[in-house]
């Protein structure tokens, strides 16, 4: 029997949660269709992490999900510029015409889908964005050029996660465009995810004690984000999301981490989130987002 | 006797000669070894400056274990200790306040001279700690006597300060006088 998981027709972070229920519901053991056909829009954290969900059922399963490529021309085609269908081709068994790029990713894809699986992968990832980002974040995003640098700094460190604590490899992709319906304003987003080990298993051996009863993925979620705390014992472990977080401070971005079945975020006044949530569908490994708004002297 | 090195020169011996950023705690690590294995050959040295001009991208994982790992590892009484100072040199802003965030976070201090010119401590540091440095590096020395005189404070208190920034290796002790970093 195969369980149909249904895309959503706009796939972003929060779309996601239908798409979690869906894959959790299908039971550990069914084959899985990724039906995608119907979607008209994903962001970059919709796209790794489908890319997070293939892997974990072809773990589960011992067999790869088939996925249904966009029916819209124009979106699947999008998606193949963005690097997607690349990645996805080792993890899906892929029905419905692949368009071929022919292009260059247009300038809305500062980073297309790309593997994170060790450090020099890291590099890779900060050495393209800092080439190709510095003009978009000028120009689009009213940052100054400084700003670029600590943008490179933010990535490096978000991407690090993965080499350092998720235990498996995951996928980065930076997109800017304009978030009309929750801002009305241009945005970098930054989408890294894994579908590894997660915020509590990566921690629990040194925090869960501390936490008796409240230990879980949100209590994981808060230590880490919030208390910059690492599974590592050393003083200087855990700096990097309080690197995150200062530059996200500077210029009003968000950062929001979904992790098992939990999902935190620093919530800004543009933004209509919540801090924590709880008792969500599981979701294997660690999905997080960094949101970067235009700033007021931004082009339109 | 002063060594210059240059960290991304180090970097591209280290990990990879086409890398021209500083991320990543495992390239942090490598070029942290890269440092130390010159110090073992220079035993002569007594100022390093490392520069990090040609640096672009420093993150904080790399700075933690480049920048505040090196100086817990040669701290005097620690295991590679000896009476080494550091200077960092060619800090744009953005590496500046990495660096200044890693080293709050160990309680460490350090000499910096950013790409401008302008000197300054980075890390954590007492209000007379940072009074007392700026007057050393702006005199080019500093007796306990005359900065007590100069500003006001009891002979107590200047020596102490003095004496907390040599403990922390940001001037040098010749006697009863104090001696900015000769490279900063």
């Amino acid at each position: 029997m195969t369980a149909v998981v249904e895309v959503p027709v706009t796939f972003d972070d929060r779309a996601f949660e239908a798409f979690a229920t869906a894959l959790a519901a299908a039971g550990p053991g069914a084959r899985v269709l990724v039906d995608a056909h119907a979607t008209e829009w994903a962001s970059p954290f919709g796209l790794v992490s489908l890319l997070c969900a293939g892997q974990a059922v072809r773990e589960r399963t011992g067999s790869k999900a088939l996925l249904t490529v966009p029916a819209d021309k124009d979106v699947a085609a999008y998606w193949a510029r963005t690097g997607f269908f690349q990645e996805a081709e080792e993890l899906f068994e892929i029905h419905g015409a692949v368009p071929k790029v022919r292009q260059p990713p247009e300038n809305t894809v500062l980073l297309e889908v790309t593997p994170v699986r060790v450090a020099g992968d890291v590099h890779k990832v900060v050495d393209r964005i800092q080439d190709r980002s510095a003009a978009i974040l000028a120009t689009e995003l009213g940052l100054e050029a400084k700003a670029t640098l600590s943008f490179g700094m933010a990535l490096s460190e978000a991407c690090q996660n993965i080499v350092e604590h998720a235990g498996t490899g995951g996928w980065v992709a930076v997109h800017a465009y304009t978030w009309r319906r929750r801002l009305g304003k241009r945005v970098v987003v930054i989408a890294v995810a894994d579908p590894g080990v997660g915020f509590r298993r990566s921690l629990e051996p040194t925090q869960a004690r501390r936490y008796g009863d409240r230990w879980g993925d949100g209590a994981a979620l808060e230590a880490a984000l919030i208390q910059g705390v690492s599974r590592f014992r050393e003083p200087g472990r855990g700096q990097g999301f309080r690197g995150i977080r200062k530059y996200l401070d500077r210029w009003e971005g968000k950062i929001s981490i979904r992790s098992g079945t939990a999902r935190i975020a620093m919530v800004r006044d543009w933004d209509e989130d919540v801090p924590l949530r709880e008792g969500l569908a599981p979701f294997p490994g660690a999905q997080l987002q960094l949101v970067i708004p235009a700033q007021a002297e931004a082009e339109p | 006797m002063i060594a210059q090195i240059d960290v991304r020169a180090v970097l591209s011996r280290s990990v990879c000669e086409f890398h021209n950023d500083l991320v990543t705690r495992s390239t942090g690590r490598a070029v942290r070894s890269g440092i130390e294995a010159h110090l073992q050959e220079h035993p002569d040295v007594t100022v390093v400056v490392l520069d990090f001009s040609a640096v672009r991208v420093l993150d904080c994982s790399c700075a933690d274990e480049v920048v505040a790992q090196l100086l817990l590892r040669t701290e005097p009484g620690a295991e590679r200790g000896r009476s080494t100072y550091f200077v960092v040199r060619g800090l744009d802003e953005v590496h500046a306040d990495q660096i200044d965030e890693v080293l709050r976070r160990h309680g460490l201090t350090l000499v910096a001279e950013e790409r401008g010119g302008t000197k300054r401590l980075l890390g954590l540091a007492t209000g007379p700690m940072r009074t007392a440095w700026e007057k050393v590096v702006s005199h080019g020395s500093a007796v306990a006597e005359d900065l007590a005189s100069e500003l006001s404070w009891p002979v107590d208190d200047a020596r102490r300060a003095l004496d907390d920034l040599a403990g922390h290796r940001l001037v040098m002790r010749a006697d009863a006088q104090y001696l900015p970093l000769t490279a900063a």
